[in-house]
Order: structure tokens, then sequence, then C-alpha cells
């Protein structure tokens, strides 16, 4: 499969009068391929937007420069720049930004009247784009007048009428409730099987864009922190942004001592952990909620109790101390333990982490005010 | 929901609280009755009946007088064409200063509303000034230098009237649609940008269509208070013998000395006005309900901005003269003319005095006029603030049955000329209801009272609706009584609103002149009245310097509010 | 601290009854969590609880403490009821301090100020807002407005904390957070909440008992977590508390099937009486399984990090399933366009729903 999308070095510096200079997209490197469903992931903030504003072509770069379907559109260097309604884009916004003053066909036919395609093959593309995104019967409703999930399949109609190579999805379903955010999820799975467009997706939701993408790149603080597909992001993240990021994460404080790693706050039972070689006195070592094991006292592991057992439909979930922090643990129901219950922990096969300085959060904080 | 939560309040508090809502809504009832109805009635009363007896013979006459229908196709013809370029020049300078990279835009917004808080009739005076048709500055300058034989200009005429009122009513677009691109979700461009429109075609295509209810509820500000308007055409059109409704109205009355029979005709002529206001009021109503849709959406992003690249300086350049010619000019002219020794003199350094000055303070009635207008005003907006909020209060909270008919009423005597709404309360309050007002102070005040109510209806409408019921309740739970929750939550809330309402009402009530010049007597002539009347009266440098101090005291008190506001922004 | 007890409640809206002939009881120190769809009156309710509408019928008690009775016409005021409420848009004044919000229900039993001064201050430090008190809600975020409002409600150590949907407005990591920290509070000081939500899942994690109200108003179960979800009591509680599977049964000759477009014999399995009942499987109750006479076709995979999705296709319908990471551990991840066996645990019969739904 051939890149289609590709960007070098971009970058993007903004000016505010409060914070003065950021980089809101810094350096970015990245390979698009064809036909496939891309995302950008990462906090607000996060240069996610930004970048995609680029491709669009509503941003200008500060520096390098992008590529779409083998054809140079933004370049810094040689002052190029081609405008947002020649780079042959489709594009869904957060709020379906569908025109209140027109009803659904003059919506989804307006690009095809822009392109002045003569009348029977707009009425016939126009119909299918509809057929597509399960609209037909309502051509001459007002979108006022349409619930916010079908709002956003006119969206979703207008974007591909035009049949474009790359499809631009700006948190298309944020605005959405949660049980229709997941059926638009196929939807729109099934439109790129049909219709066989790259999709780039950005959304600060993980599961979305787990569910959804081929490969995802993380990003915070207008930095790439990892590109990869969903699994291994999930399995081998990089950093611990990214654990966090990813997933429910567990991180507890642990200090190492001749040896043998303490959780913060008890020094009188060690964890059962290897050590790695760099590891520094205090550390973090980071899990998953269901990647620890809940055993009786005469299983072995680290000693406590149950504090709290609270459950779900799906899985019991079950707080633990573990030296001064609390611990979610989630077991399938057979587990059983009563509040109270003396129990073991065991955390498998764990990722280390320098300890956290809380200076990245107090930086996210700031550019959110930008 | 927060109907049946209302219901569910006054169920729990029994008796007590049931008298209590009700009390207010019967006084409010009442007062906008006194105020209101009976003052409208009254006009429609005197113009069909005659000592009690039904009588169309007048109204007859009065409708197919060739005078009059001169009149009121004058008025149309004013109303519609300061409209159509009214609009124009709103939605065009909206656009440059919402939506391009035009710079300076921070101070060109402040100076394009300068016009909005300028009396019309002061710049009209000032346009005569300049550009009568006989002895205008201008024209006479104009003549002089490029030796023409007539003057170039005539401000007498109806493209004059038009043109100054224009200058001062395009605010009414400009600002309505300012702040709609500016709340407009900028997706909703760049989606069609994105299907491959070009930028002209976005602001045909998309931009324009999706402000129309915003373009059209100005314009329709700009035709109904054009067909009410009386100051500019009275002072342009007078000496030409143009008419319009409202001067007319005042010319039958004034002609007849205040006579019954006079004042009877106004009626008459009166109901033809608000007849044409009326159809006005139900085009807007038509035209909004087919268009409103909701284009603030999403979260909050600057607009991208148009670069307007070669075009930038030239436009700018267009702005600034436009600001030139509709701001700076006629104040410049009102203050140079203040200071001149008389009227046609040269406007030469040696022709200069302050002497106009000393006598229009010395003159009788100045003083008096200043007084009178800053008691009006102040009592007119203090009152207003008080009942405005009640009325607001029992439409919003207690929503009684009619309260869509409270609503109304207390809107009308806006939508009303403020010529007929005169007349209404000089049939009142004459003496024919056993109370007699006329000649006193207190029958401009209940006239400001009624055409100024809805102001400060509105704003504390509003803010009551922002006052969610769950504060209230909170505050119930935490121990507090009916009363308590009242005072503690409800009103300071909404008290930055009742704050400003009174300021609405108080700014214009300042400057008026439609209403009062009906109703002054000798002794209570406000500040507009007396600026016109010594320009009637021919001592035009005078009426100059009274209107230079009158522009003083307005701006003043209009920074004073902006300082207020801005301070109460943090609540 | 006391319980609370609502005995034969009837409420009208005009010829609308919201709830009728409603009795429930919140124990004494525990969390109650109230739980229904949106409309099923548990908000009237509650609001009858703080005296803000007025039963048809009924009494309510908190403790021995009559504050309704309509036979008795008692009816104690809202502002003498002593009741913690915290609502779910916050309702902190805007225009008074964070200290002042706090503050205020002292003020108005007239308290000496010294007194309402350490216990304010002492409210603060329970949802650790101690250094915002002197801030306008206006400088604070959602989740810190409902701390105050929080604090606001535990101030006057009342009998009973009513706390209304308090965390729908706040993102998905605060909710969380909040939850444990009302847990925490509650723990503590030992109040008796009752929670009222229509979200199961904050519920569940919330909750000593619940009881989960029907549309039309009427309690359908109550009982402790476990009970609810394990022994739903009908269909109803079954479908709102997660999402499932529904697998129609007819009878074909002497075999009982499954209805998934074609008919397949599965009456080994199925109790007897199960015929024209409808059968519901939780998406975590369908498990893999290769000796399984069902075989499915896997049509697509999706990883969502703590767990897999799977479309399956058995016959003509779709089956959904949860796989945890244990047993993706243990069995094994299939493919899309796989046939995998499957089996169904814990099935639920029900009678089939209208047509119409």
């Amino acid at each position: 499969m051939a890149d289609q999308i590709i960007l070098r070095n971009v970058t993007k510096r903004f000016t505010t009068k409060t914070l003065g200079d950021i980089v809101a997209v810094d350096n970015f490197n990245l390979n698009v391929r064809e036909g496939e469903c891309f995302s950008f992931l990462g906090p607000s903030g996060c240069g996610k937007s930004t970048t995609l504003r680029m491709i669009a072509g509503f941003e200008d770069l500060t520096e390098g420069e992008i590529e779409l379907c083998g054809r140079l559109v933004s370049s810094k260097k040689k002052n190029l720049y081609v405008p947002p309604e020649e780079r042959g884009l489709g594009m869904v916004f957060q709020a379906f930004a569908v025109w209140p003053h027109m009803n659904v066909y003059e919506n989804v036919a307006f690009p095809l009247r822009i392109q002045k395609i003569n009348k029977t093959d707009i009425d016939k593309r126009v119909r299918e784009a509809l057929k597509h995104t399960s609209l037909t019967g309502l051509e001459n409703v007002f979108p006022g007048d349409l619930s916010g999930g079908q709002q956003q399949r006119i969206a979703l109609a207008r974007a591909i009428v035009t049949n474009p190579k790359v499809m631009l999805l700006d948190e298309p379903l944020s605005n959405l409730d949660p049980k229709l955010r997941e059926t638009m999820r196929f939807e729109i799975k099934a439109l790129q099987r049909k219709f066989n467009f790259t999709i780039i997706f950005v959304t600060h939701d993980q599961s979305e864009a787990m569910a959804i993408s081929d490969r995802m790149m993380v990003c915070d603080m207008g930095k790439i922190m990892q590109i990869d597909t969903p699994e291994n992001l999930y399995n081998k993240p990089c950093n611990r942004f990214v654990h966090n990021f990813l997933g429910e994460s567990t991180f507890i404080s642990v200090i190492v001592k001749d040896g043998k790693v303490y959780a913060k706050g008890d020094m009188t039972q060690p964890l059962d952990l290897a050590i790695p070689q760099d590891a520094a006195q205090e550390m973090v070592v980071a899990t998953r909620p269901n990647e620890i094991a809940l055993t009786g006292v005469s299983d072995g592991g680290y000693k406590t109790h149950i504090e709290k057992r609270i459950f779900l439909t799906d899985r019991t979930e079950y707080l633990v101390p573990v030296g001064e922090q609390v611990v979610k643990i989630q077991t399938p129901h057979r587990v059983h333990f009563a509040e109270g219950e003396a129990c073991c922990v065991r955390f498998l096969e764990p990722m280390w982490y320098p300890a956290d300085d809380g200076k990245a959060d107090q930086e996210r904080a700031r550019r959110q005010l930008v | 929901m927060s109907r049946n939560m209302h219901a569910d309040m006054a169920a729990v508090d029994g008796r007590r609280r049931i008298n209590m809502d009700k009390l207010m809504t019967v006084i409010c009832f009442i007062l906008l009755f006194i105020i209101v109805i009976i003052p409208i009635f009254m006009i429609i009363y005197n113009a069909f009946f005659f000592e009690g007896k039904f009588e169309l013979d007048m109204f007859v006459t009065q409708l197919t007088d060739s005078k009059n229908l001169a009149a009121m196709w004058n008025t149309l013809k004013i109303a519609l064409f300061a409209t159509v370029f009214g609009t124009i020049m709103g939605v065009f300078y909206a656009w440059l200063l919402g939506r391009s990279d035009i710079p300076c835009k921070g101070l060109m917004r402040a100076l394009f509303s300068i016009p909005y808080m300028f009396p019309p009739f002061l710049g009209a005076m000032a346009w005569d000034l300049l550009l009568n048709g006989r002895s205008g500055y201008l024209n006479r300058f104009l003549v002089s230098t490029f030796g023409l034989n007539g003057m170039p200009f005539n401000i007498n005429s109806i493209a004059g009237i038009v043109f100054v009122e224009v200058s001062y009513y395009f605010p009414f677009v400009f600002m309505q649609v300012v702040s709609a691109l500016e709340r407009m979700d900028p997706t909703l461009e760049e989606c069609a940008r994105i299907a491959g429109a070009k930028q002209s075609t976005v602001i045909w295509k998309i931009t324009l269509p999706l402000v129309k209810p915003a373009i059209s509820a100005g314009a329709l500000l700009i035709l109904t208070t054009s067909l009410a308007h009386f100051g500019v055409p009275s002072i342009l059109g007078y000496a030409q013998g143009i008419y319009t409704l409202p001067t007319r109205i005042y010319a039958v009355i004034y002609n007849s000395g205040g006579s019954f029979d006079g004042i009877r005709q106004g009626a008459a002529l009166s109901v033809m006005l608000v007849v044409v206001v009326a159809i006005a009021l139900v085009l807007q109503k038509k035209i909004l309900s087919t268009g409103n849709y909701d284009i603030i959406k999403g979260k909050s992003m600057r607009p991208t901005l148009i670069k307007l690249r070669a075009a930038k300086y030239p436009l700018l350049l267009v702005a600034v003269f436009t600001l030139v010619l509709i701001v700076v000019v006629p104040l410049v002219m009102i203050v140079l003319i203040s200071f001149i020794k008389a009227y046609g003199l040269p406007l030469k350094p040696g022709n200069f005095t302050t002497a106009q000055y000393v006598k229009v303070f010395k003159a009788s009635g100045t003083m008096d006029s200043i007084r009178n207008s800053l008691f009006v005003s102040i009592t007119a907006g203090v009152v207003c603030m008080f009942l405005g909020t009640l009325v607001a209060y029992v439409v919003q909270k207690i929503r009684p049955k009619g309260k869509e008919a409270l609503e109304v009423i207390s809107v009308l005597p806006y939508s009303i000329p403020g010529t007929v709404l005169s007349i209404g309360v000089i049939l009142a309050w004459s003496g024919s209801l056993g109370i007699k007002l006329y000649n006193t102070i207190w029958i401009i005040l209940v006239a400001y009272m009624a055409r100024y109510l809805s102001f400060s209806m509105k704003t504390s409408s509003a803010a009551l609706l922002q006052v969610h019921s769950s504060l209230e309740e909170a505050a119930r739970v935490c121990g507090a009584s009916h009363t308590e929750s009242l005072s503690d939550v409800t009103l300071p809330l909404i008290r930055p609103a009742m704050v400003s309402g009174f300021f609405l009402i108080f700014l214009p009530a300042m400057r008026e002149v439609t209403t009062s010049i009906l109703l002054y007597g000798p002794y209570t002539r406000t500040l507009g009245v007396q600026i016109y009347s010594l320009r009637d009266a021919g001592m035009i440098p005078q009426a100059a310097a009274l209107a230079t101090v009158a522009i003083g005291i307005i701006m003043l008190l209009n920074a004073i509010v902006t300082q207020i506001t801005k301070d109460k922004k943090g609540v | 601290m006391a319980n609370v007890r609502f005995e034969n409640i009837t409420i009208k809206y005009g010829n609308h009854c919201v709830l009728k002939d409603f009795s429930l009881v919140v124990d004494s120190g525990q969390i109650m969590c109230l739980v229904g769809p949106s409309g099923c009156g548990k908000t009237t309710l509650v609001r009858a609880l703080l005296g803000l509408n007025k039963p048809e019928t009924g009494s309510i008690y908190v403790g021995d403490r009559c504050l309704y009775d309509a036979k008795k016409r008692v009816n104690v005021a809202a502002e003498k009821r002593n009741i913690g409420i915290v609502f779910q848009d916050y309702a902190v004044w805007p225009h008074m301090t964070v200290i002042e919000n706090v503050s205020y229900p002292l003020k108005k039993q007239r308290r000496p100020k010294d007194e309402i001064k350490r216990r304010a201050m002492h409210a603060l430090e329970q949802v650790h807002m101690v250094e915002y008190a002197n801030h306008l809600p206006s400088q604070l975020s959602g989740g810190q407005q409902q701390r105050v409002a929080i604090a606001r409600a535990l101030v006057t150590d009342s009998d009973v904390v009513v706390m209304d949907e308090p965390i729908t407005n706040l993102d998905a990591k605060l909710r969380e957070e909040m939850l444990l920290e009302i847990r925490m509070i509650q723990k503590r000081l030992g109040a008796t909440i009752l929670y009222i939500t229509h979200d199961q899942q904050s519920a569940l994690q919330l909750c000593d008992k619940m009881a989960i109200m029907q549309q039309d108003g009427s309690l359908c179960q109550y009982g402790t977590d476990e009970d609810i979800i394990m022994r739903p009591a009908n269909r109803f509680t079954f479908e709102f508390i997660g999402v499932s599977n529904f697998i129609p049964i007819v009878r074909e000759g002497k075999e009982l099937c499954l209805d998934c477009g074609e008919k397949i014999p599965y009456t080994a399995n199925l109790p007897a009486d199960c015929e024209g009942k409808e059968m519901g499987v939780r998406l975590n109750d369908v498990v893999f399984d290769r000796d399984s006479v069902l075989k499915a076709e896997v049509t697509s995979r999706i990883f969502l990090g703590s767990e897999y999705n799977y479309f399956l296709k058995l016959g003509g319908r779709e089956i959904r399933v949860q796989q945890s990471m244990l047993d993706a551990r243990t069995f094994g991840t299939v493919a899309e366009g796989e046939k995998v066996g499957i089996r169904f645990l814990n099935p639920h019969f029900y009678d089939r729903k209208e047509a119409a739904q």
C-alpha cells in the first residue's frame, strides 16, 4: 500500500498575548497509507486538531511540508499553499456543520453543484449517498428538524458524495450519545469498506480510537508520543503518558531499596517484582486493573485486605490498599471475596516508569488556557 | 418540567405563597392597565367616537385629505429607502469588521456604535447647517470654490432625510449582524470550502443566508423606527413642506393650538400610522419565523479571518471616510456653530465667541430643561427598573394564566410610535378621566414609563431565565424561607441586569424629543424640546451650544455606564 | 443519622399520576441508589422528601420524625427539614464565594460566627477545597463546584443527604474520582445518602443497596448489587442493568430450538418450560468453547484494551460477545472469518416483548 498522506517536519507555532509562543505542533513526521483508518489521539491541546486543520488547508504551516495523494499541497520552503477547496478532501466536523438553510438533499448536492455536474448525475449520486447513510425519504426535511445522529449522517453523506480519496473526521462522534456513538462507528467503517477511502480520525476518546483504527498516533503537548496499532500501543506503551491514556491504568509508586521493591508507605513487606537494571530509588510500577492477580492468603503475594467490593454487570471490582495507595482490581464474578477479607495481590508483567514530578500536568494545564 | 416544579412550590407553601403571588400578579395587571391600555384605548375611541357616538366622518376626511396622503407616501418612501440603504451599509461594515482582517477593528467598532447613542435630530441639525439648500456652509463653500451656479446639495429633501436617517440607523443592522457573524460556527463555512466552494461562493451561498435572520431583524427595526421617526423629517422637511405622518400629526395639533379637535385629528392620523407600523411588524414576524435557525454550535473557535490582501487599505479608507462623514463632520459642525457670533457668518477665527453659551444658559428654561430631563429620565428609569422586574418575575417565575397577555402589553408601547403614544397620554390624562396632568411634568413621566417599560422588562426577564429554579430551591433546603431565598439569592443575581435596565431607559430618555414635543408645557420643557424650540425660533447658534452641552452629558453618562458594566463583568 | 421511610406515596401532576402508592426504606448510615430511566418519577420522589412538592397520599419519615403525612396533615416546611441536597447542576450561588456558600445553611440556623467559620472550613476540608474558600464559583471547574455543593450539603450534619445525579455533568475520569470520594466521605461521616441516577454503572460503583424504578413509577427491585445483577426480578431490570443478546425459543417437533433465522436444536441446554420465550444472555456470558454444538462465524473483532468485542453470526442472527483479557489469555482470541463454538452461561428466560417494542 502506498503512502497517501505524508507529513514532513511539520511544525506550527502560535503567538498568544497571555502565554507567549506556543509550539502547537512540534516537528510531526508521519505517513498514512492508502485505505487505512488512522487516528490522531490525545488530550485537548495536544495538537491533533491543528494538524488536521493543516492537512485540510485551514491553517498555514510554520515549517515543513504536507503531501496528499502524491501531490505537494503545503510547503513552507517552496511557499506553496493549495486552498482547501482544491485539495479534494471529505471532512466531517464535531458540530455537524450541516447548513440549516438547505434541506437534506441540497446539503448533499452542494459539493456537486459547485463542480457544475449535470442535473441527472447529481440526482443519481445524491440519492446513492443518501441511501448509504440511511437518509432516503428525508430529502426535503431541514436539518433543524432532525436528531443529532441524523445530522451527522447528512454530514457524512455530503462528505462521501464527491467520492474523495481521503476523509478527515474531526471528533465526529463526540456530540452524540453513547449508544449512537457506537452504531455510527460501525457505519463509518462500513462506508469506508464500500467507498474505499483513507480515514484520518481525530478524537480524545481512547476507546473510540482503539475500536475504529488500524493504526493511531498518540500525541501530547504538541509532540508525537507513539505511532502504532491499537494492540501494540496498549501492550507496549513507550512511556507513562501513553500507558495512562489508553485503557485503565494502575500506577503504584514504589521505593527500591537493597534490591527489593516496596510500595510507598509500607516498608514491611516487599513486592515480588524483578527490578530493571536502570531503576532509580523512586519509581512507578504500571499495570492494568485486570492484570493484577487477586488470590487467597495461602497463594502468596503482597498481603492486604479488601477495602470495597463493587459488583458490576460484567465483572467485579475490588479496591485493595497497597502501601498508602488504593488499587483497583477487576476480576470475573467467579472470583469472590467479602469486604474486609484478607487476600494477596500479585502484579503480572508490569511496566516501570520514572517517578512523576507533576511538571507535565502543569504544562498541560497551561496549554489548555490558550 | 419547570412548570410542574413551580406548581410544586405553590402547593407546598400553601395559602401564604399563593397570596403573595396573586398580589404581585394583580399589581402587574393594574399598573400595566393604567400605563399602557388606557392611552391606547383612548386613541382608538377618539378616532372613531365623538361625544359618545360612533362617527366615521372625521376619520374618512383625514384619510382622504391630500396633504395627509402625501405625508403617508413620504413616510413610506423615506422608510423604505432608509431601510434598503441602511441594511446594505450595515451588512457591508459588519462583514468587514467581523470577518476580514481589516486593521484597527476595536477602535472602528467603538466609533461605529457612536451613531447609536447620538440623537438623530442633532445630526439633522448639523447637516442642515452644512447642506441647507439655501444657506448651508458646505454648499456655499463649494459654490465659491468651484464657481458653481447653484447649490450642489440640498439636504432639505427626501434624499437628504434618507441620508441622515441611514447614517443613524444602519447600526441596528450592523450590530445584529456583527454579533451573528461572531457567534456563527466557523465550521459551517469551512465545510463549504472542503466541498470545493471558493471564498466568494461561500459568502454568497453560506454566510449571507445564515445571517439572514439577523439582517432582517435589523432591517425591520430600521423600517419601524423610521416610520415612527419625528426628529429628522421635522428639522429637514418643514422648510420645504415635506411632511411625514409623525410630523404631520405634530403640525395638526400645533396649528390647532392644542384644541380638542386638533387632537382628535391627530388621533385619526395616529391610527393610520399605527396601521402602517403594524403591517411592518407583521411582516417582521413572518420573515423571522421562516428562517430562524440555530447557528451557534460547537466549541468556540476563532473564525478564520478572510485576507483582503490588496483591497485592505482602500477598504480601510472607505471605512474611515464613512466614519468621518457620519460621526465626525456633524459633531464638529455643531461644536463650531455653537461658538459662532451669529448664524450665517463665515467660519473664521474672528467670528468665534463663547457668548452663545452664556446666552443660552441665561435664557429662561434652559436650566429647567436640563433639570426636567434629569428628573424625568431618572424617575422613569427607577420606576421602570422595579416595575419591569416585577412584570418579568411574574411572567417568568409565577407564570399565572394570561402571562402572555402581560408580556405583550408591556412590550406594546415600544412598537407604537412615540407621537401616537403622546396623543394617547394627552387624551387619557387631560381630565377626560378625571385626572388632569396636562402641562405638568408628570404627563411626560407617564409617557416615558409606558414607552420604556419593555426595556427593563426584557433585561430582567433574560436575567431571571438564567437563575435556575434549583438555586432558589437549594436556599430553601438550606433553611431559608421563601422571602429570604428571594432576597439572598434571586435579587442579588439579577441586580446587574436591573442596573443595566435602568441605564437602557435613562440614556435614551435624556435625549428624547419625539414624545415630549407634544407633551411639554411652558415650564416642563425637556432638553430635547429646548434645543428643538431654540432652533425653531431661529436661535441656531444657541441651539448648537445647548446641543453641544447635551452631547457632552450623553457621552459622559455613556462613559460612566461602560465603566460600571465593566466592573460587573466578574459576576 | 437516621433512616428514611416513604410510605404509600402518591403524587400527581394534573391528571398524570407520577407515583402511585410508592413505599421505600433507606437504611440508616448507608448509600442507597435509586436508579431508573429518566422520567420515571425518581426526582419527584426526592422533591417530596425535600418538601418541594406535596404528595396526595402517604407519609414520609426521617428516623422518628414525621416530615409529611397526608392523613395527619403534617407538612414540615422545606427550610425546616434538615436534609442536605446536591443538585445535578450544582446550584452553587454564583454571587457568593465558596465559604459564603458553605456557611449559608449555618447562618440560617443563626449559629454563632466562630462556630459557622469552624464548621464551614471543616466541611471544605472534607472535600479538599480549603484553598479555594475565597474563590467565586465562576473561577472553579465543574468538579470543584460540585465539591462545594457537597460541602454545603454536609455542613449542617443533616440527617440525610440527597444527591440528584450529582456527577452527570462531569467528564468520565472525574466522575469515577468523585464517586470514590463521595464513598469515602460517607464512610468517614456515616451519613445516610439517597443517591438518584439514571446511570446504573455509577450506581453499582457506589451503592450499599439499590432500588430500581420502572418507567411507570413503580419499584421493580430492591436489593444489593449482587441480587440485582445475578437475580434480576424481571426483564426490565435485566435489560436496564446491562446489554444482552436475546434469542427467541421455538418448538420444532420434539426439539426446542433457538430461532436464528434457521432453527437450531438446543433442547439439552434449555429448561422444558421455555417454549415461546426469549433467552437473554449477557455479552460476557457468551463464551468460546470448541466442543459446543453451536458454531458461529466471527464477523468482526475489536480490541478495546481491557477486553475484546466480537460480532458473531449464529445462523442469521448477530450475537455480540465480550471477552475479558483473562479469557483471552486462557482460550486465545479468534480472528475475523473464523468459525468458533460458543456456549451460553447464566441464561435468563423472559416473555417476548410486544412486536411494537
